[in-house]
Order: C-alpha cells, then sequence, then structure tokens
C-alpha cells in the first residue's frame, strides 16, 4: 500500500508539471504587453521605470527561468497582487475557498441521500415501472444543464412564490435559520445533477454485485432477502459507487463556476468568474491553478480510498 | 451494368471485373440501413434517441423553411409577447421571435458539438492505434501524456481558452474555432484510450496474422483491418460526448464567455433572459427546454447504442 501511494503520488506529478506549465502560458499568451497589464497605463509610460521594471519582474530573462522563479514564488503561496483590490492574489482566493466547500459538501450529501435510496430501489425492482421510472428520471437529470435548473428554481421559488431569496449568501455561523435560505437553492442545483449520475451508478454497481456468487451462497444460507441486499450487495456496490461520486467533485467544482456566478455565492467559482470579466489575470491564473490543484489531490485521495475500501484490487 | 474487359497479349484469356454500380451501391446501403434499424429496433432507449436525434435534425436543417422570422433583426413592435400563432414561443425584450431564435442557435450549437468531437476523435484515434498496434516503449510514452491530459480538469481548459480568445479580441468563426479546439482537445484523451484498449484486443486475432503473413503496411493493417473493428465504443462514447459538448458551449456562453449577443444561442440568451423573466418566463424557458432535448437525445442514443453493442449490458 504504501508503495502504491508513493507510486500514484510520483504519477501526479507530470500532471501538476502541465497544469502549472498550462497557467503559466495562459499568462505570456495574453495579448499586449505584460507591464502594462501588471502595472496598469499611468506608471509605464517613461522607459526608463519600464527597463527597471522589466528587471524587477525578470522579464528581461529567457522564458525558462521566468517559469522556474515563478513556480519558486507559487511553492510559497505568492500568486502576485490583486490587479482590482492589490490585495495579494492568495488572500483573496482562501477567503473564497470556505463558501465553496460548504455548498459542495451539502450539495454531494443531499444528492447521495436521494440517488443511493433510488438506485438500489431501481436495482432491486428492476425491469419494473419502478425501474424504469428511475431509470427514465435519471437520464433527464443528467440531460438538464444545472445553471438553466438553477434559474427555474429562481424562477419558481423567488420570483413567483417568493420563498426563498435568489441570491446571496450567509455564513452558517452568523445566523444559522437565514444561512439555510440562502443555501438551499444553490445546494438543489448542485445536488440535482449529481443525484442524477449517482442513482444510475447505484443500479449499475447494484446489478454487478446482484450476479455474483455470494449472493446465491448467502440466500442459500437462509439469509433474509433484506439481508442479503442490504448487509451485502448494498455495501459492496457502495464502493465503485464512492469512488466515481469523489471523481465526480472534479466535475462539481467546474460546474461551480457557473452555479456559483448565478446565485452570487462568494466561492472560488465565483472569484474566477469575477476576475475574468475583470481581466484580473493574477487572480485568473491563481483561482485556475488552486482549482486544479484541489481536483488533481481529491483524485488522488479517493483513489487511494478504493484501494483501503477494496483490498481485493490488485496493487500495481 | 459496366464491364471492363482486360486483355492480355493473344486476346484469348478474358478477365472479367465488374465495377459496382449504382444499383449495387443503393442496395449495400439500403442494406446497412436495414441491418442497423433491425439493431436499433432491440433497445427502445436507442430507438427513442434516434427519432429525438432526426427530427431535431430535419428541424434544424429546415429552420429558415419552418420559420419565417429573422433572428437577429429586432422588430419594434413585437416586444416581449407571450407565446401565439404568429410567435410560437413569444417575443424577446427586442422582438425577436423566440422560435427563431432556438432554431438558427440550434444550428450552431450542434454544428460546433460535431466538429468538436470530430476534431477530439481524429487527434485522438491516431495516438491510441500507434499506442495500441506497436506497444512497448511507444506505448508507454504515448499513454503517460494521455493519463495526464485526462487527469487535467477540463473546464479550466475551457476557461483559459475562452478568456484568451476573448482578450485576443476573436470573434465570430474564430471564436467558435476555439470552442471546437478545446472541447475536441479535452476529448482525445478519451478517444487515444478508447481505441487503444480496442486496438489491444483486436491485434492478436487471426486475420491480422494473416495479413502480416501477405505483407501488408503497418499503418494499412492498423487503419483499414483492426480500425473497422474497433468502431462501437468510438461510437458510443462519440454520441455521449455530443450532449456533453452542448452543455458545456451552452454553459459557457451563459457566462458571457462564449458567442456575443446577436448571434442567436442559447446559453447567451438563457443569460439575457434572467433581466426580465419575470414578465415573460418563455424567454427563459424555451431555450433550456431546447437544451434539455437535445442533450437528452444523444443521451438516449448513447446510452441505447451501449446496450446493443455491449452485450453484457443486455442481459441486464
Amino acid at each position: 500500500m504504501l508503495i502504491y501511494t508513493i507510486n500514484r503520488i510520483l504519477h501526479m506529478i507530470p500532471v501538476l508539471f502541465v497544469l502549472t506549465v498550462v497557467v503559466f502560458l495562459f499568462m505570456q499568451m495574453l495579448p499586449g504587453d505584460v507591464i502594462d497589464t501588471l502595472i496598469g497605463d499611468e506608471e509605464a509610460e517613461d522607459p526608463e521605470t519600464r527597463a527597471l521594471l522589466m528587471k524587477e519582474y525578470g522579464l528581461d530573462q529567457p522564458i525558462y527561468v521566468q517559469y522556474g522563479v515563478w513556480i519558486g514564488k507559487v511553492f510559497q503561496g505568492d500568486f502576485g497582487k490583486s490587479l482590482i483590490t492589490r490585495r495579494p492574489v492568495s488572500l483573496e482566493l482562501f477567503e473564497s475557498i470556505p463558501a465553496t466547500v460548504y455548498l459542495a459538501i451539502v450539495g454531494i450529501s443531499l444528492s447521495i441521500l436521494i440517488a443511493v435510496p433510488l438506485g438500489s430501489i431501481a436495482a432491486v425492482k428492476r425491469n419494473t415501472p419502478t425501474d424504469y421510472a428511475a431509470q427514465v428520471t435519471s437520464l433527464i437529470g443528467i440531460s438538464i444543464p444545472e445553471f438553466w435548473f438553477a434559474i427555474m428554481c429562481v424562477l419558481l421559488f423567488s420570483l413567483y412564490l417568493g420563498w426563498l431569496p435568489s441570491s446571496g449568501y450567509m455564513s452558517p455561523f452568523e445566523d444559522f435559520g437565514q444561512s439555510i435560505k440562502y443555501l438551499i437553492l444553490p445546494a438543489a442545483a448542485v445536488g440535482f445533477r449529481q443525484a442524477a449520475y449517482t442513482t444510475r451508478l447505484t443500479r449499475s454497481s447494484m446489478l454487478d454485485e446482484m450476479n455474483k456468487e455470494y449472493v446465491d451462497t448467502a440466500r442459500s444460507l437462509g439469509f433474509s432477502e433484506k439481508k442479503v441486499i442490504y448487509k451485502y450487495i448494498l455495501r459492496n456496490a457502495m464502493i465503485p459507487t464512492i469512488t466515481i461520486s469523489g471523481l465526480q467533485l472534479a466535475n462539481l467544482l467546474g460546474g461551480t463556476v457557473v452555479l456559483e456566478t448565478i446565485f452570487a455565492w462568494p466561492g472560488i467559482g465565483q472569484a474566477i468568474y469575477l476576475a475574468i470579466i475583470d481581466r484580473d489575470y493574477p487572480l485568473i491564473q491563481a483561482g485556475i491553478l488552486v482549482l486544479g490543484i484541489i481536483v488533481v489531490v481529491v483524485n488522488l485521495l479517493v483513489d487511494l480510498l478504493y484501494r483501503v475500501l477494496n483490498p481485493r484490487v490488485a496493487l500495481n | 451494368m459496366t464491364t471492363l474487359n482486360a486483355r492480355n497479349g493473344e486476346g484469348e484469356e478474358r478477365l472479367e471485373i465488374q465495377a459496382p454500380t449504382i444499383g449495387d451501391w443503393f442496395k449495400s446501403v439500403r442494406m446497412w440501413f436495414s441491418g442497423a434499424f433491425d439493431e436499433l429496433y432491440k433497445s427502445k432507449t436507442a430507438m427513442a434517441g434516434a427519432c429525438m436525434l432526426l427530427s431535431l435534425i430535419i428541424v434544424l436543417v429546415f429552420a429558415p423553411v419552418i420559420s419565417g422570422y429573422d433572428p437577429v433583426k429586432p422588430d419594434y413592435n413585437a416586444f416581449i409577447q407571450e407565446p401565439s400563432a404568429e410567435h410560437l414561443f413569444g417575443t424577446d425584450r427586442f422582438g425577436r421571435d423566440i422560435f427563431a431564435r432556438v432554431l438558427w442557435g440550434g444550428r450552431r450549437l450542434v454544428s460546433i458539438a460535431f466538429a468538436a468531437v470530430f476534431f477530439g476523435l481524429i487527434l485522438g484515434i491516431p495516438a491510441g492505434f500507434i499506442a495500441g498496434y506497436y506497444g512497448g516503449y511507444t506505448d508507454a510514452m504515448i499513454m503517460r501524456v494521455v493519463d495526464g491530459l485526462l487527469a487535467f480538469p477540463g473546464i479550466l481548459l475551457y476557461l483559459l481558452l475562452v478568456t484568451l480568445a476573448r482578450e485576443w479580441h476573436l470573434e465570430g468563426i474564430l471564436n467558435d474555432l476555439i470552442l471546437i479546439f478545446a472541447l475536441g482537445f479535452a476529448f482525445s484523451p478519451e478517444a487515444a484510450r478508447l481505441s487503444r484498449g480496442a486496438v489491444l484486443t483486436e491485434k492478436h486475432k487471426e486475420y491480422v496474422e494473416a495479413s502480416h503473413t501477405t505483407g501488408e503496411a503497418d499503418l494499412y493493417i492498423a487503419f483499414r483491418q483492426i480500425g473497422p473493428n474497433c468502431v462501437s465504443p468510438l461510437i458510443v462514447e462519440s454520441t455521449v460526448r455530443l450532449g456533453y459538448a452542448i452543455l458545456i458551449i451552452a454553459a459557457l456562453s451563459f457566462l458571457g464567455l462564449g458567442t456575443p449577443p446577436p448571434t442567436p444561442d442559447w446559453g447567451g440568451d438563457l443569460s439575457s433572459a434572467r433581466d426580465y423573466m419575470e414578465t415573460n418566463p418563455y424567454v427563459a424557458i424555451f431555450p433550456g427546454l431546447a437544451i434539455c432535448y437535445t442533450v437528452l437525445a444523444f443521451n438516449l442514443f448513447g446510452d441505447g447504442l451501449r446496450d446493443i453493442l455491449d452485450p453484457r449490458v443486455v442481459e441486464r
């Protein structure tokens, strides 16, 4: 297991390298002079100042040296300063992470609460109207764009019924009841699509397990059907389900860019979106890098978790 | 019927080669279609998806005939109308017919999605074939890159590229090309992985050995002989990818990072509908329904095809 873990971490290095190179090149490929984008127009008129700034930012160096200097700073958590607020980018980003994590956790929990029972029922009652209904619902669920679902929810629950606020955020530590009101719509929008995926996943991994021999053995030993399903099949079926839901987190974090924007949710997704609109390049660069690193690390953790849950899988 | 007579020197022996005629060609096409239809008929899901796709494509191709309205030109006598016999889906705040905008937006969106998936296949299939066919170091090197790209969170790549396109003021067709490139590039590692897998299962079969014996060139064997046997997993994945591509393009233009307005666009129209959907909810409902219909059609078709092409799943 230790060797496998080390191996997996080593595999992560080229991925992270590609990620940093792409993000670094993004900055280089922007139109215009980097000095202009970094400093703003007023201060960079004078050629002497420009030369000084070029030297200060290391822009007179060859590109691989610039990359090395940049990556060194990134390792120290220095992503530069925001062009809009003039505050360190790392500060802006780390302030926005809790809101995203909060939304993601509530959304995923919501989806598991809906999807696992629905998927199990569909698998147990396979090829019955119940199963077809669950299958059709989940297929429609994965076909609905999350932003449209979000808009329709806002239209119905905020604009027509006036039950819930259409956007905004409140920390649960400030006013719990009020913060739940702000949370419901975004969490539902994050959760519904996830729920559709997980339902399909639960159903198919339950079916895979049901065909295995140990199930027949358990039945022939006279265990009740309930016990066979809940104690044996569901438990084993959960292993791939949890793994793939974990990998879905990458998609979910990508989706937060859209959903956080719609609901004015102050997370990392909205921060990146606003940075793109405001042309705040250091913030875009750092935001995408941080989101990418989160996804890669979560993938690694999920993979390791899978091995822990399922020791039968060969470690290669 | 065309008959080619090839005579040798003495004119005694006659070699007859029959070139296929239009009639033969038509017959083989008909056979292929009836074969495909029989297969499709096995799965209700695939049939439903195929019918939805066919109707969608017909409607999109004949958009100019079906709706006489200009999707871009404002009509100052028809601001924000509800659906009526004159305007099937109503009109938006510039008096433009929503039905016409949905149709024309769909033409663009579906073509971009097809182009993107096609581009991904063109990039991915040769890489996968070469990796699978030659094995060894070639395989290891190609697959390392593929693994790295697979782990790269796709949505971030889209955001970076689309931001770059915006900064360089790429408009119209260039902007679409960037989208096609980004989506296709993100699909290519998956295409490479699938085609490599298919080549690996095929390459030790007898017909391949036979071709080697008769001295066919490697490339000829890989693409003309093994190739056709690897099509099915790629078709299934491409179909599902088409639906996914449409969701992504719509999400990007919803964020205002895709096509700039007046061009009809499902995502962009939804985004501008948010400002006045309280007065006329139809502006927000119909483009969203169009996305759902299209994505659902691709998902149903892909799911059904998977059932047909993968016998293991049919048993369920």
